[in-house]
């Protein structure tokens, strides 16, 4: 039998939160987006630099690539999310799965397939346009399949 | 907003904030919902170095961190945290927010100690509902083996079906007749009756 010891310990921000004073739910969200709008394009900057070192992290094939691959995919997939730029984001959450997945065949060009898809999704004439970041979206998606069936 | 009322009031013109992300851009973003909430004193770290060094100098309300900061140095450091009894953050509400997650991180991140996780990409609303649940929370913190954080068990319906549990105070899932006949309304009351006690 496992030994337990329950305690409750002070939680002073439910003291906090409770006080008279701050502001309504209501409020505190709507200046919570408009300060994250605020630094949307500090932000999409941030994106482009780091697809174009995903780009050359992949050029180097060293042991370190699959980690700086899935480190580097998995902040654009949170970045781009916020800033309701879903097509790139599920780009970037597919090549996470891809690169913590194991070995395959095709897995490196699968890696550079998902890293260009990431680039177009960012062109200007493909990021206002719904229908073309959902057909490059579609084909992410049908490799990704291929890959794992044939895995 | 779904399960936040708009006009509900909240107040963290007094918190204070560490946030920790690998990603300067995630910690800044980060950074900017808890100061539209109004929290005026936010701590923005990048690797763990910087959380300890904080963590072991001030004591936050509420810290929020992605545990793949410093290549997953993150689950140890909270770890750590709670591990750390006496110390100022040992039992400080922590959201974890994680982004893609593999199996591995799924099953380190259930160990650590932390009071909510919340996947990424972040909303202010997601934040926001998280926030006051985890003030809100009514579950104990439990220490059991290597274990110190709040209860895993959000609900609890007994040990599974045929054993007798695992913890010394786990009762069987069948409890049998009652051996005693059952009290009578009076007897209750005077349980519960205040009395007064001669000093």
């Amino acid at each position: 039998m496992s030994v337990v010891r329950r305690f409750h310990p002070e939680v002073r921000l439910k003291t906090l939160l409770a006080e008279p004073g701050g502001v309504t739910a209501k409020t505190a969200l709507d200046r919570a987006a408009d300060n994250v709008e605020s630094v949307r394009e500090d932000c999409l900057v941030a994106i482009d630099v780091k697809i174009e070192a995903l780009t050359e992290a992949a050029k180097t094939q060293d042991e370190e690539l699959l980690s700086r691959v899935y480190r580097l995919s998995n902040e654009i997939f949170a970045e781009a999310g916020i800033f309701g730029l879903i097509e790139l984001s599920a780009a970037a959450h597919s090549l996470c799965t891809l690169t913590s997945a194991g070995a395959s065949k095709g897995k490196n060009a699968a890696i550079m397939v998902h890293i260009e898809a990431m680039r177009v999704l960012r062109r200007p004439d493909v990021s206002n346009d719904r229908l073309a970041r959902g057909a490059v979206l579609a084909g992410l998606r049908g490799l990704t399949a291929k890959l794992a069936a044939t895995a | 907003m779904s399960d936040i009322d708009p006009n509900a009031r909240i107040n963290l013109s007094k918190a204070l904030v560490l946030l920790i992300d690998g990603s300067q851009h995630s910690v800044d973003v980060l950074a900017q919902i808890m100061k539209g909430f109004g929290v005026p004193e936010v701590y923005r770290c990048t690797n763990i170095d910087e959380a300890e060094k904080i963590t072991r100098a001030r004591t936050f309300d509420l810290i929020i961190i992605d545990p793949q900061v410093s290549d997953g140095a993150g689950y140890e450091f909270l770890n750590g945290l709670r591990q750390s009894e006496g110390a100022p953050n040992a039992y400080t509400p922590v959201v974890l927010i994680s982004g893609h997650a593999r199996a591995t991180d799924v099953r380190r991140a259930r160990d650590t100690g932390a009071n909510f996780f919340v996947a990424k990409p972040i909303t202010p609303s997601v934040l926001l509902q998280r926030i006051l649940w985890v003030a809100r929370d009514k579950r104990p913190f439990v220490e059991v083996g290597k274990y110190i954080g709040p209860d895993r068990r959000f609900k609890f319906e007994g040990p599974p079906p045929g054993s007798d549990g695992r913890r010394e105070n786990d009762l069987s899932a069948p409890l049998g007749s009652a051996d005693e006949p059952n009290m009578s309304q009076t007897e209750i009351d005077s349980l519960i009756k205040p009395q007064r006690v001669m000093i």
